[in-house]
């Protein structure tokens, strides 16, 4: 098979993949989501006297820290078994498409739809805070550099629950533990033991680019570019993992 | 299907294969040569079609044995995937997508796009008679549109095999019988060698006469379906013959080399007669009902449904 085809293949696959998630149920929860965090935000901007303290602050632990991982698990840790599940996946399981790109075709979508809501998540968050403040270039210089966070942590979390969405039978109950207990608590105990979750590094990478809020002086951040180096290899390493254990798996 | 030696090399050669989940039993030792053409893979529900077909299309990969499908192993090889054609026996279209979205993914999934997935969209949904209803959302189709529009998907990329696992279930008549001239017509008129399983034998009959009859994972008969006959003939079969004076005809038929046994029923009027040669017995039995002075009102087999003759060919 030429790399034209396989192009083809993924492309479609994407195509079809971001249309069914962007436009399903799924996207409903992210609604809810922003719903929340504006009216969290809101409350938090009309109640702070610095706004670019507080600001980051709230958009540190509301969206990187809890919403992150979390819409990431929504979408991505049941969306191939879904597919297993409820049999739709026989069409692309019989398609002349090594299932290895048939992988990185579901993964694409996925990171894309992550990347779409938690960007609108952190934006009607961050409108609704400085929109009363008034957003000046301070401002958004935090928010640019919040979508960037989002935008990387999007296809890291991505390619991590999608893995899951492959290598365990029931992948939400999986998704769960990581999102809540392992990045929720794991991530937030003092000491090295932190080091062990995606959030720190990518709270690293923050720390390294961000002005303002404790993130900014955070004293147990890693080094900015080792993070950003090592959330990169974890993807490869995710991406690389899911796709040999789809390639292997048998759908029955 | 007997094998020729300069004749057409099979499409599908499965040797000593076996499958199981668990402790469940897919395929047990299931051999098999599929030969060009349409072949009928008969068999009652659970007895291993489907399974064989995961197997075939590279889905599941085999615990013991060997399966070539066009001359190549199907376990992740998805180049195969080009030159065969699958409709499912489950629900496998996306409830959410109108059928022209459906057939599009797949179209591109087989490398196709622009006008000639456009022009070949138009060509398969004309050929299943889906034209109409190609922009409605899938999920509002009846099971026989379902089943065309899963054929128009097995069909889209023009493969050289057809794989079609229990087309006719659940369909009301007049779309069996469209399906069945369909199935027909793709072997007839457009070359595509087909595979279609059924638990019914005699929907198999009105597509092919080559048939594979599979019950507890192997393939326990195949050949013509005129073959298959015979080896079923050559079984014992149970006959009930019910009318007045059965005492008489029962003395009579015992006496015949081809009866193995006569058992009367709670009816008295009605015996069960046990045959080793059915022709024999067919064929003897107006003489001896004449002899024994009886009359015979109604008889019939017990023999007629496939469970009972998977059961005879299996030696239970």
């Amino acid at each position: 098979m030429d790399l034209k085809s396989v192009l083809v293949g993924i492309f479609a696959l994407t195509f079809h993949s971001t249309k069914k998630l962007l436009l399903g149920k799924k996207v409903i929860i992210a609604f809810l989501v922003a719903l929340f965090v504006a009216a969290v935000m809101g409350y938090a901007g009309h109640m702070s006297d610095v706004p670019l303290e507080d600001g980051t602050n709230l958009m540190d632990t509301l969206i990187l820290f809890f919403f992150m991982p979390v819409m990431a698990m929504i979408f991505g840790s049941s969306l191939i078994r879904d597919e297993i599940d409820d049999k739709s996946i026989t069409h692309i399981a019989t398609a002349p498409l090594d299932r290895a790109f048939s992988y990185l075709g579901y993964y694409l979508p996925l990171g894309i739809a992550v990347a779409v809501s938690m960007v609108a998540i952190s934006s009607v968050g961050m409108l609704a805070f400085f929109g009363q403040h008034g957003v000046g270039s301070e401002a958004l210089e935090i928010y640019v550099e919040f979508i960037a966070l989002v935008v990387i942590g999007s296809f890291v979390y991505s390619s991590l629950f999608l893995m899951i969405s492959v290598l365990f039978p029931k992948p939400v109950m999986v998704g769960l533990f990581y999102a809540f207990i392992w990045e929720g608590f794991i991530g937030s105990l003092p000491g090295v033991i932190q080091n062990a979750s995606i959030k720190h590094y990518l709270r690293s990478v923050g720390s390294g680019w961000v002005d303002f809020g404790s993130i900014s002086r955070w004293d147990e951040a890693s080094g900015a570019t080792g993070s950003a180096v090592l959330l990169l290899c974890l993807t490869v390493f995710f991406l690389v993992l899911g796709a040999y254990i789809f390639r292997e798996k048998e759908l029955a | 299907m007997t094998a020729h030696e300069n004749g057409p090399a099979p499409i599908i050669q499965a040797h000593a294969l076996s499958k199981w989940y668990g402790q469940v039993i897919g395929l047990n030792s299931f051999a098999l040569r599929v030969m060009p053409g349409i072949t009928g893979i008969v068999g009652p529900n659970g007895s291993g079609k489907s399974t064989f077909f995961k197997v075939a299309l590279g889905l599941v990969k085999p615990n013991a044995g060997s399966i070539s499908v066009l001359g190549k192993n199907p376990w992740k090889n998805s180049d195969l995937h080009t030159s065969i054609g699958f409709c499912p026996d489950y629900e496998s279209l996306p409830a959410d997508s109108t059928g022209r979205e459906y057939l599009t993914l797949v179209g591109r999934l087989h490398m196709m796009h622009g006008t000639e997935l456009s022009k070949r969209i138009q060509e398969t949904v004309q050929l299943v008679d889906m034209g109409k209803a190609i922009d409605r959302k899938t999920g509002g189709y009846s099971k026989g549109m379902k089943q065309r529009m899963k054929i128009a998907g097995a069909l889209l990329h023009d493969p050289e095999l057809l794989i079609l696992d229990e087309p006719l279930s659940g369909t009301d008549p007049l779309v069996r019988k469209d399906i069945i001239d369909l199935i027909k017509r793709l072997n007839k008129e457009q070359g595509h060698d087909i595979i279609v399983s059924s638990h019914v034998l005699f929907e198999i009959e009105r597509m092919t006469h080559n048939v594979a009859l599979v019950y507890r994972g192997r393939a326990v008969a195949a050949g013509d379906i005129s073959e298959i006959r015979n080896l079923i003939d050559r079984h014992p079969h149970n006959i009930i013959i019910e009318g007045e004076r059965t005492t008489a005809l029962a003395k009579l038929l015992l006496d015949q080399d081809y009866v193995v046994s006569v058992a009367f029923n709670d009816n008295k009027d009605s015996v069960t007669v046990q045959v080793s040669k059915p022709d024999d017995f067919f064929n003897g039995l107006p003489a001896l009902i004449e002899t024994a002075m009886c009359s015979v009102n109604k008889m019939y087999s017990l023999d007629d449904n496939l469970e009972a003759v998977f059961r005879y060919l299996v030696g239970r």
